[in-house]
């Protein structure tokens, strides 16, 4: 394997590059039209253009994406996450164009994709799962039955749900209808099918899930454990690993499970499978994601391992080389995202006004911006992973809080403040958090974001910095001034009035004559065809040129004066429109 | 009386000065058109009027007009601001007296294009009137003949621009016509010297208004109008719109935007525009929208001798004005019309410090009969006298066909171009390959076994020698052979170059353009 193409963009485009370069491989980048600086395409040996923003014209174009692996010679296609990753059909098309397809199998990718399907797999090859029905409902008096013999709260879930869409929790039979019909209709909308199915709401629980890697080497390999617990709406915000709350053996244990699962379905490549994981230890099989997890980083950093560099070995037919591995310290990942968390979330797309990456011992950045890099709201928001590394988990607790501080973007509002809010809570010291406490416990719309943050964005307003020295100490100062270049671009930039339509009327006769003397060299109707005034009726060569002939009206070709070959006069008549 | 009631007494006169007679302002909506002081209002930044001579009032006597002597006559007049910028203007208001134009009416225009012109600011004229006002007679006409004198005495000095709003006939329109732009609104604007009565009359013609003078045949058969809008705010907005292009007067540089495009943008269309087929046309339109900043080209007389185009643009910021030949329509070749369409703008642009930019893609002047015993000489040296007299930075780029004395009008390095770009699909040469052939092979070709094999041998022999950019490179008639897809970046390093260029033509009274 030489080449490879990279179906994505973000950080995780630039992260597969990095590691593909190393492998000396050549690297083909693909992005859509308001990406066309991103990163990525600078960072590939050659980029090129799949489509307009939608993903579904550009990211999700699998016709397009394969055009320009066969246009290239790539030889493999990475998916990354999110877009087509999880798309079997994707995986399918990919191995179909005699392309190496750097993911699990297309049938592995069918069967965890479906929820009810894997929870089948997952009880026969033995690991527990939530408790709920192994097959879809549709009747509310059936779900009542489930939910009474389950007990409250229950959790309505499509199908093929996943990032926290298609999921309803009902904490009374009488929610049950209404809770039903919205989970379907949102089931339909993202995921094309109205499927759903119950399982219990199990509550401060965490969300441990396991790393493995499958060769075609009957290797199975499990690199340890990640805690994903700190979560707002199901999407993950902090991840760390090892977990805090799990022993060497509960996490051998769970590795075992996940390792089961991967064998039933087949599996190769990277992949993750999560759990729901009580206080007591006892864990229940959750989903199985089959693709590179955007958490990957911590079990990067405590086992060494380069997990896309396996995912490219295990891709070209090798064994992996993640054999026998120790994990070593304690590694946290922080989600840095374009959305105001004092506002609940909101995205912010916008423009980036300045950007400074922390850096020091044990401290590594997954991202793709810098400054004045707009983040187009046509997708995921997320600019940066800051991941740091240290022997203990407290050690990376401080370390982290350190490099948050290093950590300057201006120019939109982040989830920076969230992070150190995590970091100070004594819950999440102490490892006493769960996958609904972030939305509980921290609640920054209540607090007011620091100044600085927001006052660029005031229009007409440039904040400015200096360093001052009074008395040998160091201070920055912040002013504002008025910005006189946008507001004069304000006022002046005019956009062009609307004109009326183009062209004269047409001569009211509706004879269409030769603009200048020549030959005709092609006639384009037949007496009795409909033309627009702009369809061409013949093409007249003069001045060694071919000069379209058009109707200048709208009708029906009623007489035609000429054939091919003829001279003609200027002025002279071609065809009569009426 | 007091101080206090002096003052109300002002807000009186202030507000009848302002009162419309609302059965003349609903019938002027009801035909689509806004009043003069609505037309105003649209077309100044908001609350910036501030109008001159509202109680002038006419003395005439006889027919009764003696009883009838509202404040302000039939004319608003005053300045204001468009996007900060002041500019004068003078809308004709159709409401009172029908627009006419009597002594009153024309002192009051004659002071706002004085004031225009000690200010030097531009002038705009909304123009909706019925003609000269009868009852006042010769002093009526006399008022137009002061009008166009300023407009003579101020062309050149500031922009002029007058929209035609409502009718204008008779010696009404040779104020517009003097204008350096004439905008019409269609359907409910006509402009004529003599009206379909007359003419039916005179000749027993049979012709509407609209076909006679309205604005669609003006913009693409006269070539009276450049601009044609669909209403009156339209038309307003148009205004507005050029005059960002444009500086306050002769003395000022055009406009400078912050560029929003980048300078050294580069596009892949441009390496693909020019056909492989050289007899195959393209649209030149897409060709400068893709070199301009943002793709924005204003086009000046859009629908008229459409085998060259002129228009307004920018580049890094700075205001140019495109002119280049459409090989789409009648091959791109100059004639009558062209030609004049092209001299008017050039001496436009040069008048105002515009800098010129020429594409060039001629095959010759068109051939025709009808086009020699029309003068084609002497319309043709207008474009080449434009051209030649013009000082402001003027940059060319051979796209394609540069032949013959066509090539030389469209600003050759021979008249004193300052920078000349050829593409590499360029063909600059004396004549087309088979004429060249012709006259330098005659004797060779009839001697020969198959003269027209031979002809054509020699044809292709030409054209691979001669159809390319090298040999005027050679001598220095171009500048630099440039790849297409960098256009946009030379023409702003050349124009950057040119931003010094001091030119001055030899001391005369004027020259002797041939008119």
């Amino acid at each position: 394997m030489k080449s490879v193409l990279v179906a994505n963009r973000g950080e995780i485009a630039v992260r597969i590059i990095r590691t593909a370069r190393e492998a000396g491989l050549r690297t083909v980048a693909v992005y859509s039209e308001p990406d066309r600086d991103a990163y990525h395409a600078h960072l590939a040996d050659q980029a090129w253009n799949i489509g307009p923003a939608p993903a579904g014209e550009s990211y999700l174009n699998m016709e397009r994406i394969l055009g320009v692996a066969a246009e290239t010679g790539a030889e493999a296609v990475h998916p990354g996450y999110g877009f087509l990753s999880e798309n079997a059909a994707f995986a399918q098309a990919v191995t179909d164009a005699g392309l190496i397809w750097v993911g699990p199998p297309p049938g592995a990718i069918a069967d965890m994709g479906d929820k009810v399907t894997s929870r089948r797999i997952a009880t026969e090859a033995g690991v527990p799962v939530v408790p709920g029905t192994g097959s879809p409902l549709e009747d509310p008096a059936e779900i009542m039955a489930v939910a009474d013999r389950l007990g409250y709260p229950v959790l309505i879930k499509a199908s093929r749900a996943g990032g926290g869409r298609g999921m309803r929790t009902v904490s009374h039979s009488s929610e049950i209808e209404e809770a039903l019909a919205s989970a379907q209709r949102e089931a339909d909308a993202f995921f094309g099918s109205p499927e759903v199915y119950v399982e219990k709401r199990l509550t401060n629980v965490h969300h441990i899930e396991a790393q493995i890697l499958v060769d075609n080497h009957h290797n199975y390999v499990y690199l340890g454990e990640r805690d994903c617990s700190v979560q707002r709406r199901h999407q993950k915000l902090v991840e760390e690993a090892p977990s805090a709350i799990l022993n060497l053996s509960q996490s051998r244990e769970l590795g075992e499970a996940a390792l089961r699962i991967a064998r039933a379905c087949e599996y190769r490549s990277a992949g993750t499978v999560e759990f729901l994981v009580d206080s007591d230890g006892s864990f229940y099989f959750l989903e199985m994601n089959t693709r590179l997890q955007v958490e990957h980083t911590v079990t990067e950093m405590v086992t060494g391992v380069d997990l896309v560099r396996e995912q490219l070995r295990i891709a070209a037919g090798s064994p992996t080389s993640a054999i026998g591995l120790r994990a070593d310290g304690h590694a946290i990942e922080m989600r840095i995202n374009a959305e105001d968390p004092y506002r609940n979330y909101v995205p912010t797309p916008g423009r980036i006004v300045s950007y400074r990456e922390p850096a020091g011992p044990g401290v590594r950045v997954d991202g793709w911006v810098r400054a004045g890099v707009t983040i187009p709201r046509f997708y995921d928001n997320l600019l940066a992973k800051l991941v740091v590394w240290a022997p203990t988990r407290t050690q990376a607790i401080s370390r982290a809080r350190r490099a948050l501080d290093e950590f300057e973007i201006t120019g939109l509002p982040t989830t920076i403040p969230v992070h150190k809010a995590v970091l100070d809570h004594p819950d999440f010291i102490s490892a006493r958090h769960h996958t609904s406490w972030l939305e509980s416990e921290i609640d920054l719309s209540r607090t007011e974001p620091e100044v600085a943050e927001s006052l660029p964005e005031e229009e007409g307003v440039v904040r400015q910095d200096m360093t001052v020295e009074i008395s040998g100490r160091r201070f920055v100062v912040s002013y504002w001034e008025p910005d006189v270049g946008q507001e004069d671009r304000a006022a002046k930039v005019r956009r062009r009035p609307p004109k009326p339509a183009k062209g004269p009327a047409a001569a009211s006769d509706g004879a269409v004559t030769a603009p200048m003397q020549g030959t005709i060299v092609k006639v384009d109707v037949k007496v009795g065809d409909r033309v627009d005034a702009d369809d061409t009726i013949c093409v007249l060569e003069a001045m060694k040129m071919e000069n379209a002939v058009a109707a200048g009206r709208e009708g029906n070709v009623v007489e035609l004066r000429i054939e091919p070959g003829d001279s003609v006069a200027t002025g002279a008549v071609v065809a009569v429109i009426r | 009386m007091g101080t206090e009631q002096r003052i109300e007494h002002l807000r009186k006169m202030r507000s009848q000065a302002r009162a419309l007679d609302q059965r003349a302002v609903d019938r002027q909506h009801e035909r689509g058109k806004l009043t003069a002081r609505e037309r105003i209002a649209h077309l100044l930044d908001q609350d910036t009027f501030c109008e001159v001579d509202s109680f002038v009032r006419h003395s005439a006597r006889g027919f009764g007009v003696e009883n009838r002597r509202p404040l302000g006559d039939a004319v608003v007049t005053g300045w204001g601001k468009i996007d900060g910028r002041t500019v004068f203007v003078f809308a004709e208001d159709f409401t009172t007296f029908g627009g006419s134009l009597g002594r009153a009416v024309a002192d009051k225009i004659c002071k706002i294009m004085d004031m225009a012109m000690r200010a030097g600011a531009p002038l705009i004229g909304l123009k909706d009137s019925g003609g000269a006002r009868i009852q006042e007679g010769v002093g009526s006409l006399d008022g137009y003949g002061r009008i166009f004198e300023r407009n003579v005495r101020a062309s050149g000095v500031i922009p002029q621009i007058s929209v035609i709003m409502g009718p204008c006939a008779g010696g009404a329109v040779y104020s517009p016509a003097l204008t350096d732009f004439v905008i019409q609104v269609t359907e409910t604007s006509h402009l004529f010297i003599t009206g379909p009565d007359v003419i039916k009359a005179v000749t027993g013609e049979e012709v509407t208004f609209e076909e006679l003078g309205g604005a669609m045949v003006h913009a693409s058969t006269s070539g009276v109008v450049h601009f044609v809008f669909s209403e009156d705010v339209a038309a307003l907005d148009g205004v507005r719109y050029l005059l960002s292009f444009l500086p306050q007067n002769n003395l000022e540089l055009p406009t400078y935007f912050t560029p929003t495009d980048s300078p050294t943008r580069t596009d892949d269309l441009l390496d693909q525009i020019i056909p492989d087929s050289s007899n195959q046309p393209y649209d030149m339109t897409t060709l400068i929208e893709t070199v301009l900043d943002d793709g924005d080209y204003f086009q000046v007389h859009e629908h008229w001798a459409r085998n060259i185009l002129v228009g307004l643009g920018r580049l890094d910021g700075h205001t140019v004005g495109v002119v280049a030949n459409q090989p789409s329509v009648l091959a791109g070749t100059l004639d009558i019309d062209a030609a004049e369409k092209g001299a008017r703008f050039v001496r436009f642009c040069d008048a105002f410090n515009i800098p010129l930019v020429t594409f060039v893609d001629v095959p010759g002047f068109l051939p025709g009969v009808d086009q020699e015993h029309g003068g084609i000489i002497r319309h043709g040296a207008k474009l080449l006298y434009a051209y030649c007299e013009a000082t402001v930075p003027r940059v060319t780029v051979i796209t394609r066909k540069a032949y013959g004395g066509a090539y030389l009008v469209m600003n050759a390095r021979g008249i004193r171009a300052d920078t000349v770009f050829a593409w590499p699909s360029a063909e600059i040469a004396v004549m087309g390959a088979s004429g060249a052939v012709n006259v330098i092979f005659r004797r060779e070709i009839a001697a020969a076994e198959d003269p027209e094999q031979r002809r054509d041998e020699l044809v292709r022999e030409y054209e691979a020698e001669f159809n390319n950019p090298y040999k005027a490179a050679e001598l220095g008639l171009v500048d630099a052979v440039t790849e297409p897809r960098d256009t946009r970046s030379h023409l702003i390093a050349a124009l950057e170059m040119l931003r010094t260029k001091r030119e001055s033509l030899p001391g005369k009274k004027h020259g002797n353009i041939p008119l």
